[in-house]
């Protein structure tokens, strides 16, 4: 029993962070306009966070010493800075689609303006960082979270044409109806949110919370290869669902009532449920997991203390920074932008960052200094630098396919 | 507080390598600051070095304001530094160990102003988490 909550920290990333609603709405667009054709990216991408992920715990749980520390440390101050910079402002973009999302989920159940709930989603965010435990949230928005596996159930009980997914998956060629630019484009969006930053600030910094140490590293491997690979399968069913039933239609996801539209075709009232549970938890946890990676980054950075182990009042700036952070994600909202949106920018924002933080955790995962006899292996190191060649290409190509597609349209 | 082997006198440190932007530890593993750049004895500024010199002492770490300055140019005012003395430290490995607590030290300022005027006033701010 303790084994299977001990994987709960996996679980919550995978969901709360591997299907956050970055996944959700890029995985439905492009399965509406694309089908399963870019299904091979999320399995680059899963195989990259596991990657990156698993090596950041390593040294987060060997050397006590968190993502950001390195960042800095390894590239220094001004490199450095210039990191914090982008990666708090895609933080915060993806904190504000994120509660955006909760807002947009409730307005679903209860058809109340959505700029009501955003406030109130913040607050109950705020409370939860400042009052519980690290081990309860994760454990409470992992479980719930889990209810997203309805998308799986949806895509058997539609009853689709298998071999024509599977050929489309197998064989992916870009749809007559779009343009290779658009095509790529898709895919540096759906392997930046794959592999958003936030996910490895918040898996080292939660090694550290948990206080994990050399003997933990089993656990760790476990957290990571079970719990991406369960997101990574959400993340194809979100897109099958969709490319199931929008991509017929030609119906082009731009809200909410359209990513939730395939799963109550194919369950009703009772997978509109668990649909709704699920999504509420998977945007809950990854507004958590934000909230606290916008505080983890900016303390880190500073050397200031940081961390839900201690009291407020032993990590006051931590505080203030996370409050600062979700007021200014209330606010971003009540502009009336719509969270959609800044979902679809943040994620390829993400890519675009991708190099800068995962090159200082290769390097120092290479360093005995920090490491000990638990430095990269020589898979890991060949692995690691092939995916720093596809994030720098992402990363460079992410500007100009957006200026080139009208960002996709 | 007993010094470790690491901070023993002659050993070769590379400051670049094994001092700046490294996280500094209090005695209680609380995070103090990172240490944004060094104070040197008997360096006279914008003077070259004549050959033969002795190599330069490390009297203090600083950190705060003078962030600003290293990254983007010039020199804030001594006034303005945040030391912690040299004699603080007491172990140079992955993080910087001092054998002083972060409430002493004036580098620490913001975070007890923020957490006396800030953090305290705010309910349960006080409390372990539940």
């Amino acid at each position: 029993m303790k084994r299977i909550f001990a994987v709960a920290l996996g679980v919550l990333t995978a969901i709360g962070g591997f299907v956050d609603i970055g996944d959700l709405v890029t995985n439905a667009v492009v399965g509406s306009r694309f089908g399963l054709s870019l299904a091979w990216v999320v399995i680059v991408g899963v195989v990259g966070i596991c990657l990156f992920a698993n090596m950041s715990g390593r040294v987060g749980a060997v050397s006590g010493r968190a993502t950001f520390e390195i960042i800095r440390e390894r590239l220094g101050p001004r490199v450095g800075l210039a990191n914090l910079g982008a990666s708090f402002f895609i933080n915060l973009m993806t904190l504000t689609a994120e509660i955006g999302g909760i807002a947009l989920a409730l307005q679903l159940i209860t058809g109340v303006d959505p700029a009501l709930f955003g406030p109130l989603a913040a607050f109950a965010v705020w409370v939860i960082v400042w009052r519980a435990k690290f081990s309860q949230l994760e454990n409470a928005v992992g479980i719930l979270g889990l209810s997203l596996i309805v998308f799986v159930v949806a895509v058997f009980l539609l009853g689709p044409d298998w071999g024509d997914l599977a050929r489309q998956a197998v064989m992916p060629t870009v749809p007559a109806s779009e343009q290779p630019a658009t095509y790529w484009y898709y895919a540096i969006a759906l392997f930046g949110a794959a592999m958003t930053p936030y996910e490895v600030f918040f898996f080292s910094s939660g090694a550290i919370e948990e206080g994990w140490k050399r003997k933990d590293l089993g656990q760790e491997r476990l957290n990571v290869f079970v719990g991406f690979p369960l997101g990574g399968v959400l993340s194809i069913a979100i897109a099958a669902s969709a490319a199931i039933v929008l991509l017929p239609q030609a119906i082009a996801v731009t809200s909410l009532s359209q990513v939730v539209l395939p799963v109550v075709q194919a369950g009703g009232t009772i997978a509109f449920c668990f649909l709704v549970v699920g999504m509420l938890a998977a945007f809950f946890g990854a507004a958590l997991e934000t909230t606290l990676s916008s505080g983890y980054t900016i303390a880190q950075y500073f050397g200031w203390s940081w961390g839900k182990f201690r009291r407020p009042a032993q990590a006051a700036r931590f505080h203030v920074v996370m409050i600062v952070g979700l007021v200014l994600a209330v606010g971003i909202l009540a502009t009336g932008v719509d969270p959609i949106l800044i979902t679809e920018y943040s994620v390829v924002f993400s890519a675009v960052a991708l190099p800068l933080t995962y090159l200082p955790i290769l390097i120092v995962a290479n360093d005995p200094d920090y490491m000990g006899a638990d430095v990269n292996g020589r898979l890991a190191n060949a692995l690691g630098l092939v995916y720093l060649v596809i994030i720098l290409v992402a990363s460079l190509a992410a500007i100009p396919l957006m200026i080139i597609t009208g960002a996709g349209a | 507080m007993t010094k470790s082997p690491t901070v023993r006198a002659g050993r070769l440190i590379d400051a670049n390598l094994h001092l700046l932007d490294r996280q500094v530890l209090d005695p209680e593993n609380m995070p103090v600051a990172t240490v944004d750049d060094v104070e040197l004895d008997d360096v006279l500024w914008n003077t070259p070095l004549p050959p033969g010199t002795p190599a330069p002492v490390v009297t203090a770490l600083l950190s705060g304001p003078v962030l600003a300055t290293r990254i983007f140019g010039g020199r804030p005012p001594e006034s303005r530094w945040h030391r912690i003395a040299w004699t603080h430290v007491v172990e140079i490995g992955t993080a910087i160990r001092i054998g002083i607590n972060a409430n002493e030290l004036d580098v620490s300022w913001v975070e007890r102003w923020l957490r006396d005027h800030v953090i305290r006033r705010i309910p349960g701010g006080s409390h372990d988490p539940e």
